[in-house]
């Protein structure tokens, strides 16, 4: 029992990463109906930027996620402004190739600005929690809680603000929407900084929890689309199930199968979820 | 007649002039490594380290062939740690940069692809850090390795672990790899011999990062120790990640890492108390005068410490440098192989070679270190003892393989 609960444990702090870069896709492609590929890449600036202040440069570690977020609705709302509005109203195809060629621009620009050495964001964080027999890492304990409050913040956020509503609004009926007098030109600029700042989140929590290194990005990109299939396409609710579900599922896998196919398991479940709700976890019928 | 003069001194001058440059040409030699990816931090330290026994062997008057001199120009290519790239770049050292001879290799499964086509290349390769077996006994005569098999340390690692006590040992690695299934293999035979048993074989990718999973199973094994093999951001995550797991068993390991390396990931307590069975590699409390010298003027130009096998690809180089010496040929490769199979160990050498019929290299081309074991005390690798082994029972081992 010991040993199962401890895999859960493990699997809820990853599967919090997968949550935040699932919620950061999942709001793109349900209110703008872009596979956004250059979300990991983009997380992982984000992990870059925050080692480069903070181990680099002697900034306070707080300080220095302020900045890497603040950093990365900037870029998030450049990277609308300048790589997908002027394909917006173009055949799908072309979004697709912008964000392929996106993925491809932030690998390069990371890796000419950060090198290519592995990096890992010191913490300090080191002490651990045991509860009967089950051992909880402090810094795990910051990640799942970081990820809790973040989840909840964007859920409040996109249920009781006025701009939430407006996002929504624009998700169900871009038409409706202007005919209510929402300014549908600066939602997309809204959800993309959202949706960076979530990556660049989910970035730091990969360099703290693990490491970063040119290719990280895409391997987590993948596992995000993975969760936004099982969740539910455009479902935030979903992502967050979704990403749990999947983490877990690794964990237990892992634990209790082979950790050779830990990734293979992950998929094999999401598979059998899709053959049983082809809409998935969380998804409309 | 003042025509006539200056006409004899130009054509003396220039005649001078041919003969400098006749006694003083380059030599080309490659590096193929893996500057970038995960074992960049095995390779990108062999490339520097070849780079700098360049310019050492330069520095110190070339190499001497007859009446000429050689200077080393050292081209140096990415090859990822990966068959294809590793392909790729010697194939463009042979035949586009003209190199032949080339150096580097950290990499087992990049090496292994080179090493299935040099034979009939007119090249010598020399090997460093890649340490599967099958590399040394393909009855290559233009190979030669500077670092002994995995599975040669292996063994002794085996008899190490036995002799601390343990019985049931849990074994936590990169086993996909060949190399390091073979440390694990001659380990646990070793290890059988006193009546030990591996419980549990767990298994990670050079790319993971969080190894938790197999950590909680072993946990729930209650093993008396764990073995951890593998590259070392790997391994260090797997050391760390032990602690966060509350594990307070022995740890033992095959990763040949530095401080600073371990460093980057986990901390000195996360260390403490860690064992890393190896090749005896570069070591400070233990290594010779030419050793400290190096790990100097690594620090001093690289501004990192070396890693512990860097030398490794140091010691390639001025390998080869004796061996064109003894051949008196930067052409002829077949006499230039045949002198590094001769080549008695040299005073500039790094690691601390034990020789096999009195030769640095055996007949299969391989070289031999000793074993040792090192323990992480207080931030730092201390070399505690040197491991039993014998390079002439496995030189004669690994003949019988051919």
């Amino acid at each position: 029992m010991t040993e199962i609960l401890q895999q859960i444990i493990n699997g809820i702090a990853i599967g919090g990463v997968y949550v935040l870069i699932a919620l950061g896709l999942t709001i793109v492609f349900g209110i703008l109906g872009i596979a956004h590929f250059a979300h990991g890449s983009v997380s992982m600036f984000g992990g870059y930027l925050t080692f480069f202040l903070a181990a680099q440069h002697g900034i306070p570690l707080a300080l220095a996620i302020t900045i890497a977020l603040i950093t990365g609705m900037v870029l998030g709302v450049l990277i609308e402004l300048l790589a997908y509005r002027p394909v917006r109203h173009a055949n799908h195809i072309n979004a697709f190739i912008v964000a392929l060629g996106l993925t491809m621009m932030v690998e390069g620009a990371n890796l000419q600005f950060f090198g290519a050495e592995q990096i890992v964001i010191p913490t300090g964080a080191t002490r651990v929690f045991s509860i009967g027999g089950v051992t909880l890492p402090e810094l795990r304990l910051y990640v799942i809680l970081a990820a809790a409050a973040l989840i909840a913040a964007m859920t409040i956020f996109v249920e009781k603000t006025k701009t939430g509503q407006a996002i929504r609004a624009v998700a169900e009926n871009r038409d409706a929407a202007i005919l209510m007098g929402i300014n549908v030109q600066m939602i997309p600029l809204v959800v993309f900084a959202i949706s960076t700042a979530l990556g660049v989140a989910a970035g730091v929590m990969v360099g703290s929890l693990f490491a970063i290194a040119p290719g990280v990005g895409e391997g987590l990109v993948v596992k995000g689309f993975a969760v936004l299939i099982l969740g539910g396409l455009g479902s935030i609710p979903g992502a967050v199930v979704g990403g749990i579900v999947l983490g877990v599922t690794e964990a237990l896998a892992a634990g209790f199968i082979s950790s050779a196919y830990k990734d293979v398991i992950a998929f094999v479940v999401m598979i059998a979820v899709l053959l049983l709700r082809p809409q998935g976890l969380m998804g409309r019928a | 007649m003042m025509g006539k003069s200056l006409l004899t001194c130009s054509v003396a001058a220039l005649l001078l002039g041919t003969g400098s440059l006749a006694a003083q040409e380059t030599l080309k030699i490659g590096v193929a490594d893996a500057l970038t990816g995960g074992a960049a931090v095995y390779g990108l330290p062999q490339a520097n380290s070849v780079e700098m026994a360049a310019d050492e062997i330069n520095a110190a008057g070339g190499i001497s062939v007859g009446d000429e001199t050689y200077m080393l120009d050292v081209i140096v290519y990415d090859d990822k740690a990966n068959p294809t790239e590793a392909t790729n770049a010697v194939r463009k050292l042979i035949d586009r940069d003209g190199v032949k001879y080339i150096l580097g290799f950290c990499c087992s499964g990049a090496t292994g692809a080179i090493a299935s086509f040099i034979g009939y290349e007119d090249a010598v390769m020399l090997v460093g850090n890649a340490a599967e077996r099958s590399i040394t006994t393909q009855g290559l005569t233009n190979l030669v390795r500077t670092r002994p098999p995995a599975d040669y340390t292996g063994a002794a690692a085996g008899a190490f672990v036995a002799r601390q006590g343990h019985k049931r040992v849990a074994v936590l690695g990169a086993l996909e790899t060949s190399f390091y299934a073979s440390y694990v293999e001659a380990f646990e035979e070793e290890f059988a011999k006193s009546g030990g048993e591996v419980i549990a074989h767990e298994v990670f990718a050079s790319k993971d990062r969080d190894m938790s999973p197999q950590l909680t199973k072993i946990r729930a094994m209650d093993p008396d120790a764990l073995l951890v093999v593998g590259y070392v951001e790997p391994a260090a995550f797997a050391y760390r990640q032990s602690t966060e797991l509350g594990m307070d068993i022995p740890r033992y390991g095959f990763t040949s890492g530095s401080e600073e390396q371990f460093l980057r990931v986990a901390t000195t307590e996360q260390m403490e108390g860690v064992w890393d069975l190896r090749p005896t590699e570069l070591t400070l409390q233990s290594t010779t005068d030419a050793g400290l010298a190096y790990h100097e003027h690594y620090l001093e130009r690289f501004g990192d410490a070396p890693s512990p096998s860097s030398p490794y690809a140091y010691d390639q180089a001025w390998a080869l440098k004796h061996a064109i010496e003894a051949a008196g040929s930067v052409d002829d490769t077949e006499a230039v192989a045949a002198a590094l199979r001769d080549l008695k160990i040299f005073p500039e050498a790094v690691m601390q070679y034990r020789p096999v019929n009195g030769k640095m290299f055996d007949d299969n081309g391989q070289a031999y270190t000793a074993n040792g074991a090192f323990q992480w005390q207080d931030g730092h690798w201390v070399f505690v003892e040197e491991l039993p082994s014998d390079p002439e029972a496995y030189s004669e081992f690994l003949s019988s393989l051919n």
